[in-house]
């Protein structure tokens, strides 16, 4: 008897997360995901030395650490993560030729994919996460800033995170079940489309996952450059709602997509 | 699962759980009145300032009047302010020489301060010839009366313009002035000037009815997230008290955003560097107000390339806030105040 969906997933997912967490990729994760805590260390020794001006003018450390999750988290962090994870998902399997002992187990194909999906959100959500609250901690308390006035828009910018990496994690799943080079194909997508396609007004950029994402950061958008000006001048923001079901219909339709894609298709592994 | 997996899950779960109580911990004891109180925040003169007031502002006189910013603009506009030099043919104070810093407030109109139009107080922290001022104040037709102990030296200002008949508008337009401890002078509306020397003399005692702001928790958290050790002057208010009070047009408040609370604090030095904040009445009108701040930073930080004196000012103009919270940080350098100089300087000069 073939086991149900969820129970071949939860399998599939115990045995992912170790995989993922000490493979070569994770130390790419570590440097990535610890640059902003030296960072946050630097500025916080600095700030207690000699004060952090910027541009001149004092700026509070939820406002310096506002700036951290939109430049580093949610414009880099979190899109990076979803490309090299998510379109790595099934094609590393590929790649090291030992898809075929997955799909020969008596599970359903699709769960393969649920259960590396279930591990990369978890492996990334429990490094992500940490790495967030440590920069809080160290900026927030500066600048005439206090934890305490700051700590509701942490919570919020977890479940964004969360958000963020569930979605883009789908998308660039499917990207990586679907098409050859999704690497590639993936990095256009996250820092060339993107980007672009917000910069203009209409409607194209409803077609992005950012569009939905920036309506649930509660930091104000730095205005570090005339990109962001001009993005600020034709920012639309959807209401929370619609980007919270937004979002979810992405993961949703992306994942089904994903799963259809890896049960149909006939993978030839190379020689 | 392997046994490091799960020692890595553990850990990281236990890291999350340790920042997220810690957080939890420092949001709810943030909001203990014994916390508070402990903390109380702010210069000790607000000891004296009654709790209804709907504005309080600080200033650091001696840096301010010590900075370069003042010092270059006194060599720009030698002439001294009219109001300052008014000031002190009134009551012999020397704003220069004679204050160290100040405390002032603002009462809204309202049932309980029965003011038309509001009353305000400063107190005044420095070294004062009381004999000489009270003298030079009765020279100018004030009284000296006996309150609480303390003599309460009054001027009726524009008495004689004043309808005797209606008491209230009399009491509001009156203006006294009380060395209430040594060093500290209050001066402003009578009422005010007398529920600070009942405050001096009784203390905080909520039960009488005699309170001081300090017991204003809204208005103490604003006082308490300025940076007091590196900003030399703040005013932290409501913003909804002090609209009504200003009787403006309907049509003109109607277009004034819904903001409940401001806080503005700042540095005089070279320049001047500050931040104001704001908190609206909910996150619509928050958004609203950061849309339209929004649009003028970029209009005006597009527009200001073509002068390169004004770039480092605009360039430093950073909006952020987050919820209900809008806040708007600058920074003037000097050379913006140059420039003002030499065209005040050019126009006192046709």
């Amino acid at each position: 008897m073939t086991p149900s969906l969820l129970a071949s997933a939860v399998r599939v997912f115990d045995l992912s997360l170790g995989q993922m967490l000490w493979s070569r990729r994770s130390i790419f994760l570590g440097l990535l995901l610890g640059g902003p805590v030296v960072l946050a260390l630097a500025l916080r020794i600095i700030s207690s030395l000699y004060g952090l001006p910027i541009n001149g003018a004092q700026p509070e450390g939820a406002t310096i650490f506002g700036m951290m999750v939109w430049l580093l988290y949610i414009r880099f962090i979190v899109p990076i993560l979803g490309v090299f994870y998510g379109t790595a998902l099934i094609a590393d399997e590929v790649e090291d030729k030992t898809i075929t002992y997955l799909f020969t187990r008596p599970i359903p194909r699709s769960a393969v994919l649920l259960g590396k999906y279930l591990a990369y959100l978890v492996c990334t959500v429990l490094l992500v996460l940490p790495s967030v609250m440590l920069v809080f901690f160290l900026i927030a308390p500066t600048g005439g800033s206090s934890v305490a006035a700051a700590f509701p828009s942490l919570l919020a910018d977890f479940a964004m995170l969360i958000m963020g990496l569930a979605s883009y994690g789908a998308v660039f799943a499917l990207v990586g079940t679907r098409l050859k080079r999704p690497l590639v194909v993936g990095l256009v997508y996250a820092f060339g489309w993107e980007p672009a396609v917000l910069l203009f007004p209409g409607y194209l950029k409803r077609l992005t996952v950012m569009y939905y994402l920036q309506a649930l950061v509660t930091h104000e958008m730095p205005q570090d450059s005339a990109v962001s000006m001009v993005l600020q001048l034709f920012r639309e923001v959807p209401a929370i709602p619609t980007s919270l079901v937004s979002l979810a219909v992405i993961i949703a339709v992306t994942l089904w997509g994903a799963g259809r894609a890896v049960e149909q298709r006939e993978y030839v592994l190379e020689q | 699962m392997t046994t490091r997996t799960r020692y890595f899950v553990i850990v990281s779960l236990l890291v999350l759980g340790v920042g997220v109580s810690s957080g939890l911990v420092a949001y709810y004891v943030g909001g203990f009145p014994a916390r508070a109180a402990g903390q109380r925040g702010g210069p000790e003169e607000l000891n004296f300032v009654p709790r209804d007031v709907a504005a309080v502002a600080y200033a650091n006189i001696q840096e301010i009047m010590a900075s370069e910013l003042r010092q270059k603009l006194h060599h720009a506009l030698p002439s001294e302010p009219t109001g300052q030099r008014e000031f002190q043919n009134e009551t012999g104070i020397n704003l220069e020489t004679d204050v160290d810093r100040i405390v002032g407030c603002v009462r809204p109109e309202s049932a309980s301060s029965g003011v038309p139009g509001g009353a305000g107080m400063v107190l005044a922290r420095g070294r004062f010839d009381e004999v000489k001022i009270e003298s030079l104040m009765r020279e100018h037709g004030a009284r000296v009366d006996d309150y609480g102990g303390k003599r309460l030296i009054v001027a009726d200002g524009n008495a004689t313009d004043v309808h005797v008949a209606d008491e209230r508008r009399h009491i509001g337009h009156s203006v006294a002035l009380s060395f209430i401890e040594p060093g500290l002078a209050a001066f402003g509306s009578t009422p005010l000037v007398k529920s600070a020397i009942d405050l001096h003399r009784a203390g905080n005692n909520p039960q009488s009815g005699l309170e001081s702001v300090t017991g204003n928790e809204e208005l103490m958290n604003l006082v308490r997230s300025m940076d007091t050790s590196s900003q030399n002057a703040w005013a932290v208010g409501r913003f909804d008290a002090l609209r009504a009070n200003a009787h403006l047009p309907e049509n003109v408040l109607s277009q004034i955003p819904a903001i409940s609370w401001f806080a503005v604090s700042g540095h005089v030095n070279g320049g001047l560097r500050g931040t104001i904040r704001a908190e609206a009445r909910d996150d619509e009108a928050a958004n609203n107000l950061r849309d339209v701040v929004r649009g003028f930073l970029a209009l005006a930080k597009l527009s200001g390339g073509s002068r390169p004196e004004l770039q480092a000012m605009m360039q430093s103009l950073e909006l952020a806030g987050a919820g209900k919270t809008v806040s708007l940080s600058f920074n003037v350098p000097a050379e913006v105040f140059d420039l003002v100089g030499a065209a005040a300087n050019g126009r006192i000069k046709q």
